[in-house]
């Protein structure tokens, strides 16, 4: 096993890993900026290293100083978190180099699925549908315009290395194709080193699913049921959900079946998420491969009672999966919220000290993921979650009714927090009836 | 006279769009500063000229830090 693990991240997320480790006897070391010197993320870990100013590029983005980090605490395994350079396929392969544990998947993989054509092309050959676009990248405006005049406007240019929203470009009829073509490119060019773009259309009103999967080096792989994340805001999620009120069983077997077969074709080993859509009128799509550990794991771990962080590290060792599909039993009803630091009438940056947090009282139906204390800083330089509170109950109503009673008695002092946006999501007759999209917080909270 | 168009939002510099030189009008933004991976345009209050420019990608930024001088005609 593992002896020292040494965590490549900040925030919620570095107690959450620090946990696991402490019950399966792994040390810990965690890194951290200039501006996170005295974060409450570095309170439980045995050693900690600073690793350079608040700037990430020079930090948490910094392969050079976390190698560094790992070798002058003799840590042998790194664990990537999820952002800054957890799929990062050149990272990987240099922790792999450096002769330590990299708890991810492979580096080959990585760099494999950065390409979204390849991801694409690889789950049609698997036998799933792919939101309706190109498989190739487009080479010139008579290709667009070809695929315009058979499948309609609008349509999107994607960036095939793309990814944070960035790149996505609308062409809304055929005189616009070269201009959005060659723009995408430059995007593309600058910003990911390569210019290829494919097509897509849009799926109006999707529902946003995703599979939470565990695949061991053995190729066998367990689903640990879909989570559904429609309530988002410019592909920022704020709730998720297990299972989805609007899954049902036959749905589910399949989204499970093409989730095996993707996930086994690419290779893939560790755990991971397949996201996807489904459409208005029932169709489902794949989308992509989240290849980390995801933000939301955590409303599957208490539908299923698997710990996967644990069996992150099992796999990276060569552990194979302890069960087999039937034996993954999900239970009940887990639901999530995010609360960010951000004013909830605008969602404009909300960063500074906190003087005083008041948690809800956790238990065994209750979990409550954070790094907060009294009088801890929230940088400007990083994401703005500040904590996500995951409620469990035996059904939807009652799990739902036990996240607000813990969202009202969270309280936070000094900044602004979304709590009351999710609150107000939470309370709302469409989303307790389980009737939702994408566009829910603009339709539904005129919120943009 | 000099004026500087100061940070309005703590965090880092996205980008400074204008150079020096540039004839820039009241309102005109600048600069973007990322806070918390959330781009905030930072516009100028006068009209003027370019004569500095102060900040650069990835830059840390407090508020009121002087990311744009201008030279500003009376």
């Amino acid at each position: 096993m593992i002896k020292k693990l040494l965590i490549a991240n900040r925030g919620e997320i570095v107690p959450r890993i620090i946990r696991t480790c402490r019950e399966m006897g792994v040390a810990t070391v965690a890194v951290h900026s200039e501006a996170d010197k005295n974060a409450p993320f570095l309170d439980l870990a045995d050693e900690t290293v600073l690793i350079g100013p608040a700037n990430p590029a020079l930090s948490y983005l910094s392969m050079e100083a976390i190698i560094q980090a790992a070798r002058q605490t003799g840590a042998d395994a790194v664990h990537p978190g999820y952002g800054f350079l957890s799929e990062r396929g050149a990272f990987a392969q240099a922790v792999t180099d450096a002769g330590l544990v990299w708890v991810g998947p492979p580096p080959s993989v990585l760099k494999a699925i950065s390409s979204k054509c390849y991801t694409r092309k690889l789950a049609v050959e698997a036998g799933a549908e792919v939101t309706p676009g190109t498989l190739e990248p487009v080479t010139s405006p008579e290709e667009v315009v070809a695929f315009g005049s058979e499948h309609g406007y609008p349509l999107f240019l994607k960036l095939d290395k793309g990814g944070g929203g960035k790149g996505i470009e609308r062409v809304s009829e055929p005189g616009q194709a070269a201009e959005v073509l060659k723009r995408a490119g430059s995007i593309g060019q600058m910003a990911f080193g390569s210019p290829d773009c494919y097509i897509e259309t849009v799926v109006e009103r999707p529902r946003h699913i995703e599979v939470q999967f565990l695949a061991d080096a053995a190729g066998n792989v367990v689903c640990l049921g879909e989570r559904e994340c429609s309530i988002q805001r410019r592909h920022q999620k704020i709730i998720e959900e297990a299972l989805s009120p609007v899954v049902d069983p036959a749905d589910r077997q399949r989204l499970y079946a093409n989730t095996a077969a993707i996930v086994k074709k690419m290779g893939y080993v560790g755990a991971g998420t397949l996201e996807g859509l489904r459409s208005q009128d029932g169709k489902y799509y794949f989308m992509e491969v989240n290849a980390r550990l995801q933000v939301e794991h955590p409303v599957s771990e208490f539908l299923t009672g698997v710990d996967i962080v644990r069996h992150q590290l099992e796999i990276a060792v060569g552990l194979e999966l302890p069960w087999s599909q039937s034996d993954i039993k999900t239970q009940g009803h887990a639901i999530e919220a995010r609360i960010y630091a951000e004013d909830p009438e605008t969602f404009y940056p909300s960063p500074g000290v906190i003087s005083k947090v008041v948690l809800p009282q956790t238990g065994d139906n209750l979990r409550v993921d954070h790094a907060l204390a009294d009088g801890c800083t929230v940088p400007p330089y990083y994401d703005p979650m500040l904590a996500k509170v995951i409620a469990y109950d035996q059904d939807r109503p009652k799990a739902i009714a036990r996240l607000i009673e813990a969202l009202k008695a969270f309280q936070v002092e000094g900044v602004k927090t979304t709590i009351s946006v999710n609150l107000r999501i939470l309370e709302h007759p469409s989303f307790l009836a389980g009737e939702m999209d994408t566009s829910f917080i603009a339709e539904h909270l005129g919120l943009t | 006279m000099e004026k500087s168009v100061n940070a309005i939002m703590p965090g880092l510099c996205a980008r400074v769009v204008v150079n020096v030189g540039d004839k820039i009008s009241a309102g005109q933004e600048v600069a973007v500063i990322n806070c918390m991976k959330t781009e905030i345009s930072v516009k100028s209050e006068f009209a003027g000229t370019v004569s500095q420019v102060l900040s650069k990608e990835w830059d840390e930024l407090q508020v009121g830090n002087p990311m744009v001088m201008l030279e500003v005609e009376e």
